[in-house]
């Protein structure tokens, strides 16, 4: 009898279970999806429904950056490129060049916990396509500046609001490939006593961020 | 067709005047209404069965294309009528090409018998059943010829697979079928109808516990001759490939989905007539019907009604189940259902013996018990539903269910 | 998503098909050759590669503390698991303490890792055999997972969190509250799953009694993790060879007892995953009640350079033992980083494991080893 009763039984076992699979699957028809429909109906914009320490694309505030290139020095990927030249008065040093490729960058963070002044941060930005990928290599100095000598326990020059920089860098996703040159070192007419750039006045990386 | 064509030349001088030439009018012009109704009908089911998909997996379906997503089956289309049409080097150029004919004629043939009201029919035919069953037969030709014709081993192997079930689970259905037939008295479609009444406890399913059991029987081998899941390893993704469909693409494998679409609604339809009651409307006796055109039309949306209930189902099945595999598929057929399938006709030929010696109210007693069983089915099938969405403590339930 | 074609074997009758690196399903770029006759495999030879990024090799190119966010890319998954075990390699070579209030941390973000990660094995597996609804509902709690992740440490896949000395981030105010609220409404959740599918008739068919590994197979081929544990062998790294914070817990580590099928079969694999979940949230609830104030992070020197030597360590990740191998030279890269991921021996065993099944039953075999392919090439 034990085969009959292991016929019975594996039928009685399909049918029950196969009930109450179909009463759960049942009861997701009356409940109500959770996927929200991006980007038109979603119910306020995605990037404010983002954590705070969400890690988005990277910004650079410049006027508090000391130029120290420990950002550059601490990514594993070499997606910073920090330049700086000797200021004409022959002073300190001037930031030329302050390029992060944001299509190489894997969002790690190692960045932004080097930096001193917390002038590198992530955004809440995330939508970056671009037809041509060299678009996506953002220009935060366009022309140079004295970088800013930070001095521990005071505060910061302030910042703007965390993503404002980088969208305005950001160009529209069709937009042609213009190259980009630094700008020019204007030599003072008056004495301009270049505040001693940072930390490192360290060669500047060979690599371009994306030829 | 017979009969109303009868009622249209006393309506109608020129059907009294050329008969012939008024009949194939007649026949022609339902059997493009069939075409428009078969394509109406799968269209929209994929909508139903995207959204449907999409709303048992907590997320929506298709929802941009038209109002709600119902032009989305549209856009598939045209995206498959402007695809190249690709025909594998080494295959069999004409049996590939001919291949899908059957498989589509065999599904839209059976639309000849299908009832939608008391003169709503193709042709009555005496022998429906038995000419239903034979015609799903070309299915399993189809379907031989496009895995051969393919020149892919694997397309090979998942038609043969594929027409073994089909040929296997219509031993079953037939038995199911039969089971229901015994007490209807008719091999043909209207007249199985015409033996049941309109309110549930007339319908042939809750006649006897025998028709009872064989509801189910006949439900979940047609699934598998429908190759539906669970039973679908020869065409979704069985071992990462698709089955003997694998070769086509373009317009001619829409063809094959649509003959699969469009075996819903005959499933659907076949259950209804024989074991639902069909386009019987509770409280209307079989005369009126006949007599009011306007009563016709409502039992064929009533008819469509149950249909597409049961379609519904047979989506809801394949978003739940995982997939048998195909010897478990063959075992279960041969080891249970088709056991099960002669238990069921001796059962159901003792039940008329005993029927006929029995009093009446003791068959109508047994008809209401299983009427509030399969009304405690269906009721269980809610609340444990209704349990489900109480205790997943924190999604969101729309507002009109609490 | 054509990926099989089939030729016919000269010498004998037997058929050769490539189920090519592509599949539809989440396992991972692996490509398999599998001989047999038509329905009956005799062996399916796994070949892997295809994603082989040379993670070891980039080791020896950058600074111990910059090397984590690559071993997220090792599992990524569970990507908090490989973070942990570089970091306690490294501290074990540099002698580092860390301080408690670190290690439940790390043991907190490691168990939510272990239900994100279970979550995807058994949904990936109910696809592979049919049931596509069980993966979406595991991936709405994985959604839920991501964003308690993205809250503490701004991303949902590639943490970068567990580092060397400690963790990178404290727990922000109210985070506490939602992964408790999380966890309450795991539990229904989770037997409303269970009653869906890993009780369902149809997938006990096909898992029961289905690749049958038994215990001393599973042990000289060097299977770890759940797959080691659904074929009885009673070992897990968070008791035998405890580490972080974990004595300090009380959890049952889940064996497979053969329910259903013979000990060792897919089935029990994948009730080995299930109930690890359900073990998980009890370790979470443990931690969180008991999180000790203090540091997050001892304290590191900016540059790390250990003295010469090498390390060896282990955590029980979803998928078995990662064991990180650090050997260093004094200098402040690596001389060498070996990984070794659960997934490269269970790789090894679909070989053997192979024989006699039916190739249906090969995608049922894949799904409950829980391969990934990152792990396998890294």
């Amino acid at each position: 009898m034990g085969s009959v009763a292991s016929y019975v039984e594996n039928i009685k076992n399909a049918a029950v279970t196969i009930f109450e699979g179909m009463a759960v699957t049942l009861s997701w028809m009356f409940r109500r999806p959770i996927t929200i429909q991006y980007p038109d109906r979603t119910p306020e914009p995605v990037k404010s429904m983002l954590p705070g320490r969400f890690r988005g694309i990277l910004e650079v505030h410049i006027p508090a950056c000391t130029a120290c290139s420990a950002c550059a020095r601490a990514c594993p990927i070499d997606v910073i490129l920090v330049e700086t030249k000797k200021h004409p008065s022959g002073k300190g040093r001037l930031l030329t060049r302050f390029d992060i490729d944001i299509s190489k960058c894997m969002y790690c963070g190692l960045c932004t916990e080097a930096c001193p002044t917390g002038c590198l941060h992530h955004t809440p930005v995330f939508e970056a396509s671009a037809r041509d990928i060299r678009n996506l290599v953002l220009h935060f100095v366009d022309k140079p500046v004295v970088p800013y000598k930070h001095k521990k326990g005071t505060p910061v020059p302030e910042m703007p609001p965390s993503g404002s920089i980088v969208e305005q860098l950001l160009k529209p996703w069709d937009a042609e490939y213009v190259q980009w040159t630094p700008g020019e070192i204007e030599v003072p007419t008056e004495g301009e006593a270049g505040g001693a750039g940072g930390k490192g006045s360290s060669a500047p990386r060979e690599k371009e961020g994306k030829g | 067709m017979g009969d109303f064509f009868e009622y249209l030349k006393s309506e109608w001088s020129f059907a009294s005047a050329h008969p012939e030439l008024a009949f194939a009018i007649l026949v022609i012009g339902y059997g493009i209404l069939m075409i428009g109704f078969f394509a109406a009908f799968a269209g929209p089911v994929t909508w139903i069965e995207r959204r449907v998909a999409g709303r048992m997996q907590c997320r929506i379906g298709p929802n941009r294309v038209g109002p709600q997503g119902f032009l989305q089956w549209l856009a598939d289309g045209m995206k498959n009528f402007l695809k190249e049409d690709l025909i594998p080097n080494d295959a069999d150029r004409i049996l590939f090409r001919l291949a899908v004919y059957p498989v589509f004629a065999g599904v839209f043939l059976t639309f000849v018998v299908l009832p939608f009201g008391p003169w709503i029919v193709g042709a009555d035919l005496d022998v429906g059943i038995v000419y239903l069953l034979a015609v799903t037969a070309l299915v399993v030709t189809g379907i031989i010829m496009s895995g051969w014709a393919s020149n892919s081993k694997w397309a090979l192997l998942g038609g043969i697979r594929s027409a073994a079930q089909m040929v296997s689970y219509e031993v079953a259905a037939g038995m199911a079928l039969l089971t229901a037939i015994i007490p209807g008295g008719s091999l043909s479609l209207q007249g199985i109808i015409e033996h049941q009444g309109g309110w549930p406890w007339q319908w042939l399913v809750f006649f006897s516990p025998a028709t009872f059991v064989a509801f189910f029987v006949y439900f979940v081998a047609s699934l598998a001759e429908g190759n539906r899941t669970p039973f679908d390893l020869p065409e979704a993704e069985s071992e990462l490939v698709s089955g003997y469909n694998t070769e086509y693409s373009g317009m001619r494998f829409l063809f094959f989905a649509f003959a699969e679409w469009g075996n819903l609604y005959v499933i659907g339809a076949v259950i209804t007539a024989v074991f639902l009651g069909g386009w019987r409307i509770p409280g209307v006796d079989l005369a009126t019907q006949t007599n009011n055109l306007w009563l016709q039309l409502l039992g064929a949306a009533i008819f469509i009604a149950k249909a597409s209930i049961l379609v519904s189902v047979t989506i809801w099945l394949r978003w739940t189940l995982p997939r048998l595999r195909v010897d478990q598929l063959m075992m279960m057929c041969w080891k249970y259902f088709v056991p099960i399938g002669i238990g069921l006709v001796v059962f159901s030929l003792v039940w008329q013996l005993v029927a006929a010696a029995v009093p009446t109210w003791v068959t109508g007693a047994v008809s209401v018990l299983l009427t509030l069983a399969g009304a405690a089915l269906v009721a269980g099938m809610f609340w444990r539903a209704w349990y489900n969405i109480r205790s997943g403590k924190d999604t969101p339930v729309y507002k009109w269910l609490i | 998503m054509d990926s099989t074609q089939s030729k016919q074997s000269v010498s004998d009758d037997l058929m050769i098909l490539n189920m090519g690196p592509q599949h539809p399903s989440t396992h991972g770029v692996i490509r398999f050759i599998i001989t047999g006759d038509g329905e009956v495999m005799q062996r399916a030879v796994p070949h892997v590669g295809y994603l082989h990024r040379g993670i070891e090799k980039l080791a020896e190119g950058m600074p111990y503390p910059s090397f984590v966010p690559f071993t997220d890319r090792v599992d990524y998954l569970a990507a908090m698991f490989a973070n942990h075990g570089y970091a306690l390699a490294v501290e074990r070579l540099l002698g580092l303490e860390v301080p408690r209030r670190a290690e439940y941390l790390r043991v907190i973000v490691s168990e939510l890792n272990r239900i994100a990660s279970h979550l995807i094995g058994v949904g990936a597996m109910a696809m592979d055999i049919g049931a596509f609804t069980p993966f979406l509902h595991g991936i709405r709690e994985r959604e839920k997972l991501n964003d308690i992740i993205e809250e503490l440490c701004g991303a949902r896949l590639t943490y970068n969190y567990v580092r060397v000395g400690g963790v990178a981030f404290d727990i922000p105010a109210g985070l506490d509250r939602k992964i408790l609220s999380f966890l309450d409404t795991f539990e229904p959740l989770m037997e409303e799953f269970n009653r869906l599918i890993t009780v369902n008739e149809i997938l006990v068919k096909r898992c029961a009694n289905v690749a049958i590994i038994d215990a001393e197979t599973a042990k000289s081929y060097g299977l770890v993790g759940p797959n080691l544990r659904g074929s009885g062998v009673d070992w897990d790294l968070r008791r035998d060879l405890p580490y972080s914070a974990y004595p300090e817990f009380d959890f049952k580590v889940c064996v497979g007892r053969g329910v259903r099928g013979t000990l060792g079969d897919a089935y029990d694999r994948f009730v080995v995953r299930v109930e690890e979940m359900m073990e998980s949230v009890k370790i979470l609830r443990q931690a969180l009640a008991g999180i000790p104030e203090g540091d997050i992070m001892a304290k590191v020197p900016r540059k790390l350079k250990p003295p010469k030597g090498e390390a060896y360590a282990a955590v029980e990740s979803a998928r078995g033992e990662l064991g990180y191998h650090v050997i260093s030279d004094g200098k402040d890269k690596p001389y060498r980083v070996k990984i070794r991921a659960g997934s490269f021996t269970a790789t090894s065993i679909i070989e053997h494991a192979s024989k006699g099944l039916m190739i249906a039953d090969l995608v049922v075999l894949i799904a409950s080893l829980d391969v990934i392919a990152p792990e396998i090439d890294r």
